[in-house]
């Protein structure tokens, strides 16, 4: 396996201008879509089969009365365990050689079960194709050489694009320059491969708690649960065999072995 | 903001339909076993009517998925603790039990009524499996409610019994089954099955707590509580109970049930994607 490759979104420099969000439908050919009212400038509310990068606009609050706008480009995390790659049963999602995480359309049959299993919403069914949509990481270009379209966008450095190991050191400096230089609540969000999911592939730097732009603030693998619900359906299919054997078992029969 | 996989009306009559298959065809395996020759005529109404279910149940799957031309692309990977992989080949070989038993069921030679009943306990095990996969399938999502669910498995699968044997005692009904011995035992054991999926679905609850909120609380708390825990349960057993000797309120009890299984898939899929 190649060294893994990773984008960093470091949110504290976003502006906003989802110059990434309109570079990721050019190059991907994303169609167009019935824009939503959501109540801020934010545009889709979700990620959706034509959304891969959207930018989100938070308004959240401040001591002083007034709204501090939180910016951040957000994007499907390729995680290290994926609860989508997880769910897939045709194979049809799976682990490039550079560690993202990505579809074939063509082996995808449509069960929606990634739709279900991504912690994050990411993952979505295009209604024409048939087949579950999410972002590539650009795979044709960083096959040959190229970052993905969203971070060669970006003109304030936003989102970067390179090895993991060097984004995560860069990613933990800049923490540390935001805490002195006031930002209390600077944090990062899946850089740690121990943390939650085994760490992201996207991991982004935040400058308030993940809840505040809508992430969860620690996302599980959701088949974790398959095990423990299976023992309890055994348990139960015991018992259930148990009762209907008592209601069949002939009583002479029965007298007898008890 | 997670999103809902769209798995509506078509996998709510899947689940429904498969429960039966499955507790059709493991109350007729255990009927076949260890039951008497009285009891075969539940045999056989059990054997024949999980057949037409579980090939029903394939057809839904089939239709519901994106591309369903490519549905055999299931059955290029097996991945074992995966529901949906495990799943799919899962329903092709209980479809092959049932098929089998079916045949089997018209025969009464000895030898034939040994291999039925040996086949018939192996096959209980996918029948218990159809029943139950499906709850453990949606327990191990992301989705609120569903994934917090850890008795998602053991209530789908305790429904499958209880709806599974109020189908066969409907069908004798129908077909003047109804007075035979079998008749009463597969009553009896709809309600020993119907008072643990009344234990399995409080303990189900407590351990959801205020994860329970789409099901209790929300637009579908009417048909939860009215349609599922009424209809569905409560009323059964008060019929089965009190009116034993009155001849048609033991079919009017099955109908019920059947109603309440239905409604159980029905709220739990729809509550969380609506």
């Amino acid at each position: 396996m190649a060294r893994t490759l990773a984008m960093f979104t470091d949110t504290s420099l976003c502006i906003g201008c989802r110059a990434c969000q309109v570079a990721c439908k050019q190059w991907n050919e994303l169609g167009m879509e019935v824009p939503e009212w959501t109540g801020t400038y934010q545009n889709h509310a979700h990620f959706t089969d034509q959304t891969y990068r959207l930018v989100r606009f938070v308004e959240e609050p401040k001591p002083t009365g007034d709204l501090a706008w939180l910016l951040m480009s957000d994007v499907c995390k390729h995680c290290a365990e994926a609860g989508c790659l997880e769910a897939c049963p045709t194979g049809a999602i799976y682990r490039t050689e550079f560690g993202t995480v990505n579809i074939n359309p063509d082996v995808c049959n449509g069960c929606r079960y990634c739709v279900a299993s991504c912690p994050f919403g990411v993952v979505a069914f295009n209604e024409s194709t048939g087949t579950a949509k999410k972002c590539t990481f650009c795979n044709d270009r960083i096959h040959n050489g190229l970052g993905p379209a969203c971070a060669k966008a970006c003109p304030t450095d936003s989102i970067q694009f390179g090895f993991r190991d060097d984004l995560v050191t860069k990613a933990q400096k800049r923490v540390e320059t935001l805490k002195g230089m006031g930002f209390k609540d600077a944090q990062l969000y899946g850089a740690d491969s121990k943390g939650f999911l085994g760490g992201l592939n996207a991991f982004f730097l935040l400058l308030a708690r993940p809840s505040t732009y809508n992430l969860p603030d620690s996302p599980k693998l959701p088949q974790r649960n398959v095990v423990v619900d299976s023992l309890f359906s055994i348990g139960s299919a015991l018992v259930v065999g148990l009762g209907a054997l008592l209601a069949f078992r002939e009583r002479g029969k029965g007298a007898g072995d008890a | 903001m997670l999103k809902s996989p769209e798995w509506e009306l078509m996998i709510v009559w899947y689940f429904f339909l498969g429960g039966i298959a499955g507790g059709a065809y493991f109350t007729a395996a255990i009927a076949d076993s260890f039951g008497g020759p009285r009891d075969r005529a539940v045999a056989r109404v059990g054997y024949l009517l999980s057949l037409p279910l579980t090939a029903i149940c394939g057809i839904l799957l089939v239709v519901d998925l994106g591309v369903p031309l490519r549905f055999l692309n299931m059955l290029g990977k097996f991945s074992f603790w995966n529901p949906m992989s495990i799943g799919a080949w899962g329903i092709g070989v209980f479809g092959l039990f049932t098929l089998v038993s079916s045949v089997l069921s018209f025969s009464s030679s000895a030898r034939r009524v040994v291999l039925r009943q040996r086949i018939g306990l192996v096959g209980s095990i996918f029948g218990f499996f159809l029943a139950s996969y499906t709850g453990v399938l949606l327990g191990g999502t992301a989705q609120p409610f569903w994934g917090d669910a850890r008795l998602m498995g053991a209530l789908f699968l305790v429904s499958g019994a209880s709806t599974g044997m109020a189908a066969i005692s409907l069908i004798l009904f129908l077909t003047g089954g109804a007075a035979g011995e079998g008749f009463g035992k597969v009553k009896k054991a709809d309600r020993y099955s119907m008072i643990f999926e009344l234990v399995i679905l409080a303990i189900f609850l407590a351990l959801l707590g205020s994860a329970a909120r789409p099901l209790v609380a929300g637009q579908f708390a009417p048909l939860f509580w009215g349609g599922l825990v009424g209809l569905g349960l409560v009323i059964p057993l008060v019929l089965d109970f009190v009116g034993r000797r009155a001849k048609v309120l033991p079919a009017v009890a099955a109908v019920l049930v059947l109603i309440g299984g239905f409604v159980l898939r029905y709220v739990v899929l729809m509550s969380v994607q609506a």
